[in-house]
């Protein structure tokens, strides 16, 4: 059920905002919303309900090597770097 | 029931490993075999034969049993094409003089190919020897100034360790190590992460420290003096401290979701060394002088992420977000979201999209005007402005068994700015000034174990 939810207030929100300042209200808005579902009494599964999570395509970072060459390219395109990981790009390409 | 411990362990340990953004082959099925391989080929080409790049890697990673497991990566890079310098186009045509170290030809004609001449400069008091001659390169009317010598190659590795700590937690540590022939970086890291509510909750935290090296060819540049051939001062460097705080939560069994905060802080020499900005005449915007850009030598960067993966049938949707700003003036917000959709059982197809944006650095500036108080710092870097930037691309995949992956992937990059600022003055106003970006890229990977 929370799944459903999350999923219907995706549909009901704005497009993209122009402005960063909004984008960031947007993101904390999201946060929100992701601590509020941790008051779902659903939450989390029993040791038996893993098998979706078992799926390589599951894992947070299932291509690793990918990401790193996205993360590369990204990096030295633009000022932002980290999040997924660290910030430090550990190159002279930026 | 050992099944099922096996399948408990796997996710912590691969919720650990991304918390950490390390190169590690941790996956879900990987504790059947003991020994994975990650390899990929990436092709990557910019238009108007700008930066050509050809980027091949591989990482691998050996179980020595309960968890204790050894991952070693290495990369290799190879660039070339034409990389803006910073200067305005003009009406005019511009010439352009760098250094160039004469004595060691793989490093001056090979790089001095493709529109650039090698000439001698007159002696001038307290020059070096090297700075007898310098490469000039002449950029046409209404053009985008280019230096067309650039060309470079890199490789890096890493090494990671990572055990068990006490019940539920995980420790890892290593090292990295990236060398360019003008830059050099060495990095170690280390990472704890622990569970909680039954494996449902993972919280990490992983350090990173990196100390970087810059050797560019002919010295450090003086920032705010003028673009010469002389050879300059020595080597200068950063150091850099980075922090990943990582809460990852399954929601259910269909939805995990991770959430990141991140801080970095870098001091010390931060410029490119390559690169200028052009002093313009105040009435006519033509460009009469370039000078060496300047940039603070402190920095400290923040960002929120959150990534959502979500199992629906035979699709994984991924979204993730991430707000990013620092003490630069730079705030930018990332969306990416790309939707893995399997079919015939053995393959699959996922589209993905990237939506970015941010605004400029207080220092940004596409041109300092003649006559007028200079800032402290300024920088025309196109990466340092405004922009939004769009990516488009599509993978496909086949899965022989559970364990190994072939996939080919082919996306398009795009940076749209704003090329024509107000206030331009005189020809300015003609000119594109923003270097725009559209690149391709094409990724082959094979993953396997045993």
């Amino acid at each position: 059920m929370c799944l459903t939810s999350w999923l219907c207030s995706m549909r009901k929100r704005p497009s993209m905002p122009r402005k960063v300042s909004r984008a960031g209200a947007w993101v904390v808005g999201f946060t929100l919303t992701a601590l509020a579902l941790n008051g779902c009494a659903s939450i989390g599964v029993k040791p038996w309900e893993r098998d979706l999570m078992a799926q390589k395509a599951m894992a947070v970072d299932s291509h690793p090597l990918q990401s790193a060459m996205d993360e590369h390219i990204y990096f030295s395109k633009e000022a932002s770097s980290g999040g997924r990981g660290f910030a430090g790009g550990g190159c002279g390409c930026n | 029931m050992q099944l099922v411990n096996k399948r408990r362990s796997n996710v912590c340990r691969a919720l650990a490993a991304a918390a950490a953004g390390l190169l590690q082959s941790t996956q879900a099925n990987a504790a059947d075999t003991t020994t994975t391989f990650e390899s990929g080929v990436l092709y990557y080409k910019e238009n108007g034969g700008r930066v050509q790049a050809i980027e091949p890697s591989v990482t691998a990673s050996y179980d020595f049993g309960n968890q204790h497991r050894l991952s070693l990566g290495v990369i290799y890079d190879s660039l070339t094409g034409a990389s803006p310098n910073g200067a305005v186009p003009s009406t005019q045509s511009q010439n352009f003089v760098t250094p160039i170290k004469i004595g060691s030809t793989k490093t001056s004609v090979t790089s001095a190919s493709g529109g650039s001449t090698i000439i001698s400069i007159p002696p001038t008091p307290g020059q070096l020897a090297q700075a007898a001659f310098g490469r000039q390169y002449t950029v046409d009317a209404g053009k985008l100034p280019v230096d067309p010598g650039f060309k470079d190659q890199r490789i890096a590795a890493n090494v990671d360790w990572s055990q068990p700590m006490f019940e539920g937690s995980t420790i890892g540590f290593g090292a990295g190590f990236s060398h360019e022939h003008d830059y050099q970086s060495l990095g170690a890291h280390t990472r704890l992460a622990q569970d909680f509510n039954d494996k449902n909750t993972t919280v990490s935290l992983a350090l990173n420290y990196e100390h970087d090296t810059s050797r560019p060819l002919g010295g450090i540049p003086v920032p705010f003096t003028s673009m010469s051939p002389q050879w300059k001062g020595p080597n200068d460097g950063k150091n850099g401290v980075d922090a990943v705080l990582g809460v990852t939560q399954i929601m259910n069994r269909f939805w995990l979701t991770q959430f990141n905060y991140s801080y970095s802080w870098s001091n010390g020499y931060q410029n490119d060394p390559y690169r200028v900005i052009s002093v313009v005449a105040p009435l006519t915007g033509l460009p009469v002088d370039n000078l060496y850009e300047s940039r603070p030598e402190k920095r400290r960067r923040q960002s929120l992420y959150w990534d959502n993966r979500i199992h629906m049938d035979r699709d994984v949707l991924d979204l993730s977000l991430r707000y990013f700003w620092d003490d630069w003036g730079v705030h930018s917000i990332t969306a990416d979201i790309s939707d893995r959709f399997s079919f015939a059982r053995r393959w699959f197809i996922e589209p993905h999209g990237r939506f970015y944006h941010q605004d400029s650095a207080s220092f940004y500036k596409p041109y300092l005007v003649q006559g007028q108080p200079r800032p402290a710092n300024a920088t025309s870097d196109t990466r340092l402005g405004t922009f939004n930037a769009y990516t488009g691309g599509l993978k496909l995949g086949w899965i022989p068994n559970k364990v190994d992956e072939l996939g080919l992937r082919v996306e398009y990059y795009k940076q749209v700015g704003n090329g024509h600022p107000p206030g331009a003055i005189g020809q300015l106003a003609k000119q594109d000034l923003f270097a725009q970006v559209s690149a391709v890229s094409a990724t082959l990977s094979y993953s396997y174990g045993f």
